[in-house]
């Protein structure tokens, strides 16, 4: 599977709209530019949420004081662990990746990414 | 126990959507308090000493500041992270909004049903094209668009965006506009007691609770055309034991009799509509008013300065708030008189919100916002008059 299915899929459960309907303006000479930056804008959001996910789990674990010194460390997924972090992985880039659909909808053809029930 | 303002209605982001909602709401304190400010710099610093320059005078007004300043690339900076600061609040939003869908749905029909007040949707209601054609303040779907049977999304969507958007600056019941517009009455008419009241583009009507608090014996209308935020808005009053009447009609023309109101409202509407549907709006506000009734609309900040101007209108070409550049240049008062009120009846009153730099997104200035006051002549003065 391309990067670009992974995309489409993750995109083809969601039932609400993510791009707002109006011209997306562009900002700087280059309209990459714009979608670079909308990218890293993205990333410093993911970044933020998962320092927070790491935080917390870091805090209840040594208010559990579950966590054995080189446990983490010493971990490798497997089975379903695998494969709802690789979903989590996919779901991870069609986010940052998100603001290319702006270009898609913006084009005559309706986005097929949700279905406009009225 | 629950925080302040929290109510059954409000959809609940989990730990990650939490952290993403969070960080965006860091995010735009970061550009509104750190980066806004800077492009008032760049202006005072590069942009104007080099126009002074080549012209020998001032910038005439914000058209020209604007076209100067998409050629700084500060400026060009700060908006694509303005823009993308609200693209990624609904984003995340929506992910809170889509996972619990369903409930939110079926909490909404429940509350509903127990009533108090009532709710009316009209599904034949034309959606006027300043909703249609673009998506307001980049909501994707806008008010009023449907992605399931009784849906609510928007609604949720809406409420959940307020406190990032505006930083806090509304309260936790988002109604710090309503309770302000409340006590600018209380103030401006302290004998004026409503019976009978409308709110017009109430949304979620969070702006419309405040009426039912500050006036209890009243009976609170409140209108808009998008049926998914009049659901939502229906069982949030419910959820927060508020009476309100909200039916999905439009502004420029409603179902309500003549002369059967003593007050109607709006909080920051009339800049999302159009430069068709103001003076309609405004002549159905006076057809709707009893002599002597009283018409409030408060609207945006439109700045002091032509440069206070040209950053409060970043929110017109970048935000989707297509109409909010007219409002700028609009002469509220005259348009009210154009809509039959007395022109000696019409005046534009200031209403401080006091919020702070963060919560401002666009500098500081003068940022008290505009309202637009008219009293309908009394049964006599109208006899005379005709």
């Amino acid at each position: 599977m391309t990067d670009r299915t992974d995309t489409a899929t993750a995109d083809a459960r969601t039932g609400l709209p993510r791009t707002a309907k109006g011209r997306r303006p562009h900002y700087f000479a280059d309209p990459a530019t714009d979608r670079l930056l909308a990218m890293v804008v993205t990333l410093m959001e993911e970044l933020s949420a998962t320092r927070d996910r790491v935080d917390s789990l870091e805090r209840v674990l040594e208010r559990e004081r579950v966590l054995a010194e080189g446990a983490v460390e010493a971990f490798r997924p497997e089975g379903e662990t695998a494969e709802v972090r690789e979903a989590r992985r996919a779901a991870f880039t069609a986010r940052v990746l998100r603001v290319l659909d702006a270009e898609i909808a913006e084009s005559p053809q309706e986005s097929p990414s949700f279905t406009h029930v009225k | 126990m629950n925080a302040p303002g929290h109510h059954a209605m409000l959809p609940h982001p989990d730990h990650d959507e939490t952290a993403r909602q969070e960080w965006v709401r860091t995010f735009r304190q970061h550009l509104a308090t750190r980066v806004a400010p800077g492009v008032a710099a760049v202006y005072e610093r590069r942009v104007l000493p080099r126009f002074r320059a080549q012209h020998q005078r001032e910038p005439a007004d914000r058209h020209e500041i604007r076209r100067e300043m998409l050629q700084d690339g500060y400026h060009q900076f700060w908006s694509a992270l303005q823009r993308r600061s609200q693209e990624l609040m609904w984003d995340t939003l929506a992910d809170t909004v889509e996972r619990e869908h369903d409930a939110l749905v079926s909490r909404a029909k429940a509350l509903s049903a127990d009533g108090p007040g009532s709710l009316e949707l009209d599904p034949d209601l034309d959606i006027p094209t300043y909703h249609a054609a673009v998506d307001i303040h980049l909501q994707p779907g806008g008010y009023h668009s449907e992605f399931a049977p009784d849906d609510v999304a928007a609604g949720a969507l809406y409420d959940a965006a307020l406190p990032i958007y505006l930083a806090g600056a509304l309260g936790p019941e988002n109604d710090l506009l309503g309770r302000t517009l409340a006590g600018f009455l209380a103030h401006h008419a302290p004998e004026f007691e409503p019976r009978r009241m409308l709110d017009m583009g109430c949304a979620i009507g969070n702006s419309t609770l405040p009426w039912c608090r500050a006036w209890p014996e009243a009976e609170v209308h409140a209108i808009d055309v998008g049926a998914p935020v009049l659901r939502y808005a229906h069982a949030r009053a419910v959820a927060l034991g508020a009476r309100v009447h909200f039916s999905q009609q439009n502004a420029e023309r409603t179902r309500f009799d003549d002369a059967s109101f003593d007050l109607v409202v709006s909080h920051i509407m009339l800049h999302e509509t159009s430069r068709a549907a103001l003076p309609r709006i405004l002549a159905e506000c006076h057809r709707l008013l009893r002599p002597g009734g009283l018409m409030l609309h408060m609207e945006i900040p439109r700045g002091g300065t032509p440069f206070e101007q040209f950053m409060l209108e970043w929110e017109t070409y970048n935000n989707n708030e297509r109409f909010a550049g007219y409002m700028t240049d609009a002469d509220l008062p005259r348009l009210a008189a154009s809509a039959g009120f007395d022109a000696t009846d019409c005046t534009m009153e200031r209403a401080s919100l006091g919020m702070s730099t963060e919560q401002k997104s666009y500098g500081a200035g003068d940022f008290s916002f505009p309202v637009l006051v008219a009293r309908k002549a009394s049964a006599d003065a109208e006899r005379q008059r005709a």
